[in-house]
């Protein structure tokens, strides 16, 4: 056998996870660090591919009669209706995020003070200012992006929490779903940034207190769905005033 | 089951119409995969309750997460047995710190035991981590493999093996980086 290096404390703790010997505590600390670090995400995908071939041993039983019919009562009718069911619970989780969102504002509004484009503010513009965070759909209601909207400025503001650099082979999409409305997207967001997105008007009037943001994982280039987010919606906020 | 039928092939192509949100698809590889999966689930939870529970809940997230599904990295059957076996495993830890599973009667690992339609590797990965597995000492091997099919934490196997915690640790962690290095090679 060739003489092996040690792993590194990062992919020994990476193996174990894969392997499945740590315990409910260290297990959950490990599955928040993927979340939190691409690469170590990467070496538990890789442990776990590495020994996914010991599972061939296991022989198929069939599964009792009944399952199916089960999991297809479980199903959405398609994704769009599976957000909306995330929507109305996280309607109420939302609130809970709602004193973080006020704190993380305040490095938000730092940025706004130093916007890249000029903006003229009209005296007629629609609306007031607004905040979200957008938290984590599973798990625990972790704030992943703060967003403020500011009717002077025709612009929302939207910040990543997420680490830079996360799965470059997928975008982060934010989606503005107001009232009965499709989900309209209002751009890619890259992790880890600050961006301004101006809005156009037939936007701003959507942009009211209860609307909600929402942020989905989707192939390079966002959502083929003409309807919405195609992938899985990982950020949920609600716009509420300051 | 019509599992004898199904290609690699075939699995992928329905991969990506579940990812598109096709229901009929869902259901074909429910068929095509649900009896190697339960089978995983078992063999981790030895309880076929909470196996159904598990398998259930296995394809609910398939059908949220295809989309996920990355070809490049992984062949769909070892995808989706890594999925049946993370959750059992989290079904495992959540029944508290003491539980322990021991194995079913009639359902011991027949080991390097094949039965055509669900194998989920190439025949060179198995033979490779077969043949890696083979090479580490009786010990580190019977621990890992008792680990991985078990779905023990350290601790219960130290209790098994009567052995102090930081040792089991460190006969798996070199095992882990002799099994890495030797796959490589």
């Amino acid at each position: 056998m060739s003489e092996a290096l040690d792993l590194s404390d990062a992919e020994a703790f990476a193996a174990e996870h894969a392997l499945g010997v740590l315990d409910a505590r260290e297990r959950a600390e490990a599955e928040a660090r993927m979340a939190r670090e691409p690469a170590f995400a990467a070496d538990v995908e890789a442990w776990r591919y590495r020994l996914a071939p010991m599972l061939d041993a296991i022989d198929p039983v069939p599964a009792p009669q009944g399952v199916w019919t089960r999991i297809e009562a479980m199903l959405p009718a398609n994704d769009n209706s599976a957000m909306m069911n995330k929507l109305r619970f996280w309607r109420n989780s939302a609130v809970g995020g709602f004193a973080l969102a006020a704190a993380s504002l305040a490095g938000v509004v730092v940025q706004v003070t130093q916007p890249p484009i000029a903006v003229e503010a009209p005296p007629s513009a629609p609306g007031q200012l607004l905040n979200a965070s957008l938290t984590s759909t599973t798990g625990q209601p972790l704030p992943l992006f703060v967003a403020a909207y500011d009717p002077d400025r025709k612009a929302l503001i939207i910040t990543s929490l997420l680490p830079p650099g996360a799965d470059r082979d997928k975008v982060n999409q934010l989606w503005l779903i107001a009232g009965q409305d499709k989900p309209k997207s209002l751009g890619l967001i890259e992790p880890g940034k600050a961006k301004i997105i101006a809005l156009p008007l037939e936007v701003m009037a959507k942009m009211s207190a209860g609307a909600k943001l929402a942020v989905s994982i989707e192939p390079a280039g966002g959502s083929k769905s003409p309807d919405g987010p195609s992938g899985p919606v990982i950020g949920l906020g609600e716009l509420s005033r300051l | 089951m019509a599992a004898a039928a199904t290609t690699p092939e075939m699995l992928s192509s329905l991969m990506t119409r579940i990812a598109s949100g096709e229901r009929e698809a869902l259901r074909q590889l429910y068929q095509a995969t649900s009896a190697k999966l339960f089978g995983v689930c078992l063999r981790i939870l030895s309880d076929r309750e909470e196996s159904e529970d598990v398998l259930q809940d296995v394809y609910v997230t398939i059908w949220r997460r295809a989309d996920r599904f990355d070809s490049t990295r992984a062949g769909v059957m070892t995808w989706l047995s890594t999925i049946a076996r993370n959750r059992s495993i989290d079904r495992l830890r959540a029944r508290g710190p003491m539980a322990y599973a021991g194995s079913i009667d009639g359902l011991e690992i027949p080991d390097g035991a094949d039965s055509a339609e669900t194998l989920l590797s190439a025949a060179d990965d198995r033979n490779k981590l077969q043949g890696c597995l083979s090479e580490l000492d009786d010990r580190t091997q019977t621990v890992i493999r008792t680990a991985f099919f078990e779905g023990v934490t350290y601790e219960t196997l130290a209790r098994n093996m009567d052995a102090p915690l930081g040792t089991v640790k460190s006969w798996i962690r070199r095992g882990l980086a002799k099994l890495k290095g030797c796959l490589q090679s």
